[in-house]
C-alpha cells in the first residue's frame, strides 16, 4: 500500500501539514469557513518537537496494529487486502483504548466529540493533504514496496 | 491436515481465534460454543447501552455472517458443561428458552469431540455472600441480558446501589445515572478503583462523578439486602439502610474454570498457560479472561481480563492451533475509562513502594505518573491529557533503559519523538 514518509532532515516544524489536515477534515473544507464550524476539527498528523528535531507524527498503518486488538467497540479494523487502518465511526464509543496502545502517540482524543483523532491518508480525497502542503517536501507518499530504493538513495 | 478445532467462547478471545486459524487453515472444521443468546458483541460497550448512548444493534462485534462466511458451526445457547481431556469431548447442554421448560429437551446432552480445543470461557461476576443477594433485582453486570434485565427494572425504580466501585461498578453506577437514577456506590476501600489506578488518580475521579450526581460511600460494606421478593432497601454494616430497587453486584469477576474442574488442566486464579497460550494438556489451548498469563510488570502469572488481550491471546492461540510456534509476549493491567468527561489511563504498576521510584506532576485535573523500577519503566497513571499514553506502553512493554529521558518523562508533550533513538526496531516511517 501506499504510505506517508517523512523526511526529518528536511522538516522545519511550520506546521502546514496540521494546517490542511484540520482544513481538509473540517466540515466546511474551506480555512476561512471553518473557523466558525460547531466542531473544531483536528489535525490527525501532529509535529512532535524534539531537542533538535521535528518529527510529524501520524498513524502508520502498522503491520500488526495494537488499535485494531485494542478496539473494544470494533471500530478499528485491518483492511487485509490494502493493509490500510479503517475506523468506523459509527461504531466508536470513545473509550480512548486505541489511544492507551498505540505506540507512537499516533492517535490522539478528541475530546469534544468523543471520537479518536487518526490519519485515514485522505482516502475520500484521493491523496493525503500534508503531503500537498508541505512546502518542503519532507513529506512523500509512495509504495511501501519502494521504500528501500528511497533508503538507499539517501 | 484437517482437524476438528472446538472454541468455548465467542467474544474477543474465541472470535480472534477463529480469524487466525482460517488464515492458515480453510479446511478443518471449527465449532463454537457459547451459552449466551446473541452474536459475538462487544461486551465492554454494554454500559453504553444501557445508559442509552447505543442501541443494541450497535453492540454487534462479529455477525452471524462473520462465521458463515469463515464457515464455523456457531451454536448460541449451548452452555458447555464438561471436558473430558481422555476422550477429547466437550458435554454441553442446549439452553435456549423454547428447551428451558422442556426438561427432557434439556437433559438431552450434547456431545463435541476435539482435535484441539481452544477455552475461551471468559469470566462471571462475583457475587457477595450477603442475605438477600438472591432476591429479584440484584444483577450482575456482564452481559446483554444483565442489561436488559435490569433496563426492565429501570422503568419501574429511582435508586439504585451498587456494590463495588470498580470499573464494572462505576461503568454501571454511570449508565444508571444517565437513565435518570439515583445512584449510591458502595465501596469497602477508601476509593474508588483501588484496583485500577492510584489514589490521586482514583480521587479526581471519584470527585467528578460526585460532581455529577453519583454517591460514593467509601469505607462501608453491605450486610443484607432487605425486602419480601423484590428489594426495598440495603443495609449497611454501620446499620444504616438505603432504600433502593436494583442493587448491581459488581465486586469483580472471577474466571469461568468449573467445566476443568474434574479434568488434569492446571488452574490457579485461571487457568495456567505457557508462552504459547497451551495448558498442560498438549492439545488444549486457554485465552481471554479464564486465561492466567505472565505478568510483565509483576514478573510473574496473573490473570489481566482486558479486551484487547483477550484479541491477542485468541490470535495466539489460533495460529498455534493451526500449527504456528507463536510466543504471547505477555500480559499487564491496563485501562482507559472516562467518566463525566474526565480520562484516565492506567497501566502497570501504579502504587507506591519502596521499590520503585515515583515521579508525578498535578495541575487541576490533569495528573500524571509513572512508577520506576531500576532503570526501566513499569507503570504509568494519566488523568486529564492522555495523548501519547501508548507511548509509556511502549517503553513498560519493551523494557527500554529509560535513565537517558527520564527527565523528561513528565513533559506535557512527551512522545515518541523522545523515545526514537532508544527504540530496538527499525525505523520504517522515518526515512531520513
Amino acid at each position: 500500500m501506499k504510505k506517508i514518509y517523512f523526511d526529518v532532515e528536511k522538516c522545519l516544524g511550520c506546521r502546514s501539514c496540521e494546517l490542511a489536515c484540520a482544513v481538509s477534515h473540517s466540515a466546511a473544507k474551506e480555512l476561512e469557513k471553518m473557523i466558525s464550524d460547531k466542531d473544531k476539527s483536528l489535525p490527525r498528523i501532529k509535529i512532535n518537537f524534539s531537542k533538535d528535531k521535528n518529527y510529524p507524527m501520524s498513524c502508520r498503518h502498522c503491520k500488526d496494529p495494537k488499535c485494531v486488538s485494542a478496539c473494544m467497540a470494533g471500530a478499528i479494523s485491518k483492511d487485509e487486502k490494502t493493509g490500510q487502518i479503517l475506523y468506523d465511526e459509527k461504531k466508536c464509543v470513545g473509550c480512548w483504548m486505541c489511544v492507551m496502545v498505540c505506540p507512537y502517540g499516533a492517535i490522539r482524543p478528541n475530546k469534544k466529540v468523543k471520537i479518536p483523532v487518526r490519519c485515514d491518508l485522505c482516502t475520500d480525497i484521493g491523496e493525503p493533504q500534508c503531503v500537498k502542503a508541505c512546502p518542503v517536501k519532507a513529506i512523500v507518499y509512495f509504495e511501501e514496496s519502494e521504500l528501500e530504493k528511497v533508503k538507499s538513495k539517501k | 491436515m484437517s482437524k476438528q478445532i472446538v472454541i468455548i467462547g465467542d467474544s474477543a478471545a474465541g472470535v480472534s481465534a477463529v480469524d487466525a486459524i482460517r488464515k492458515k487453515d480453510k479446511e478443518s472444521k471449527i465449532v463454537v460454543l457459547s451459552d449466551e443468546n446473541f452474536p459475538s458483541y462487544c461486551r465492554c460497550v454494554i454500559s453504553d447501552f444501557l445508559a442509552g448512548k447505543v442501541t443494541e444493534d450497535k453492540l454487534i462485534y462479529r455477525s452471524n455472517e462473520f462465521f458463515k462466511e469463515n464457515n464455523v458451526e456457531l451454536k448460541l445457547s449451548t452452555k458447555a458443561i464438561k471436558v473430558d481431556p481422555k476422550k477429547n469431548r466437550v458435554v454441553a447442554e442446549d439452553i435456549s428458552d423454547n428447551k428451558a421448560e422442556d426438561k427432557k429437551a434439556r437433559s438431552a446432552k450434547l456431545q463435541f469431540d476435539y482435535d484441539a480445543l481452544l477455552l475461551a470461557t471468559g469470566a462471571s461476576p462475583k457475587f457477595p455472600d450477603l442475605k438477600g443477594i438472591q432476591k429479584k433485582g440484584v444483577f450482575g453486570f456482564r452481559t446483554i441480558q444483565d442489561t436488559k434485565d435490569i433496563l426492565q427494572f429501570v422503568t419501574m425504580a429511582d435508586t439504585a446501589c451498587v456494590l463495588g466501585g470498580g470499573l464494572i461498578g462505576l461503568k454501571a453506577a454511570y449508565g444508571l445515572k444517565k437513565r435518570g437514577l439515583d445512584v449510591k456506590v458502595i465501596i469497602r476501600s477508601p476509593n474508588v478503583l483501588s484496583q485500577v489506578t492510584d489514589k490521586t488518580s482514583a480521587e479526581l475521579i471519584q470527585k467528578r462523578l460526585s460532581e455529577n450526581g453519583i454517591e460514593i460511600l467509601t469505607g462501608r460494606d453491605v450486610s443484607e439486602i432487605l425486602g419480601n421478593g423484590d428489594i426495598k432497601a440495603v443495609k449497611l454494616d454501620n446499620n444504616k439502610v438505603i432504600a433502593c430497587q436494583i442493587v448491581i453486584a459488581a465486586k469483580g469477576v472471577r474466571p469461568n474454570t468449573e467445566i476443568i474442574s474434574e479434568t488434569e488442566i492446571k488452574v490457579n486464579e485461571g487457568i495456567c498457560v505457557d508462552e504459547y497460550m497451551k495448558t498442560n494438556i498438549p492439545n488444549i489451548y486457554a485465552a481471554g479472561d479464564v486465561a492466567e498469563t505472565f505478568d510483565v510488570t509483576l514478573n510473574k502469572p496473573s490473570v489481566n481480563a482486558l479486551w484487547p488481550h483477550a484479541v491477542d491471546q485468541g490470535k495466539i492461540s489460533g495460529a498455534n492451533i493451526s500449527g504456528d510456534s507463536i510466543k504471547y509476549d505477555g500480559s499487564l493491567g491496563m485501562n482507559s475509562v472516562e467518566f463525566f468527561d474526565l480520562p484516565l489511563v492506567s497501566m502497570g504498576i501504579y502504587k507506591e513502594s519502596q521499590n520503585h521510584e515515583t515521579l508525578s506532576k498535578i495541575y487541576n485535573n490533569d495528573y500524571k505518573k509513572v512508577v520506576i523500577e531500576g532503570n526501566r519503566l513499569v507503570g504509568a497513571v494519566l488523568v486529564g491529557n492522555i495523548n501519547h499514553s501508548g507511548v509509556f506502553l511502549k517503553l513498560i512493554r519493551d523494557k527500554i533503559d529509560i535513565s537517558q529521558i527520564k527527565d523528561r518523562l513528565l513533559n506535557e508533550n512527551f512522545g515518541f519523538a523522545d523515545i526514537r533513538d532508544l527504540i530496538k526496531e527499525e525505523e520504517r516511517i522515518y526515512v531520513k
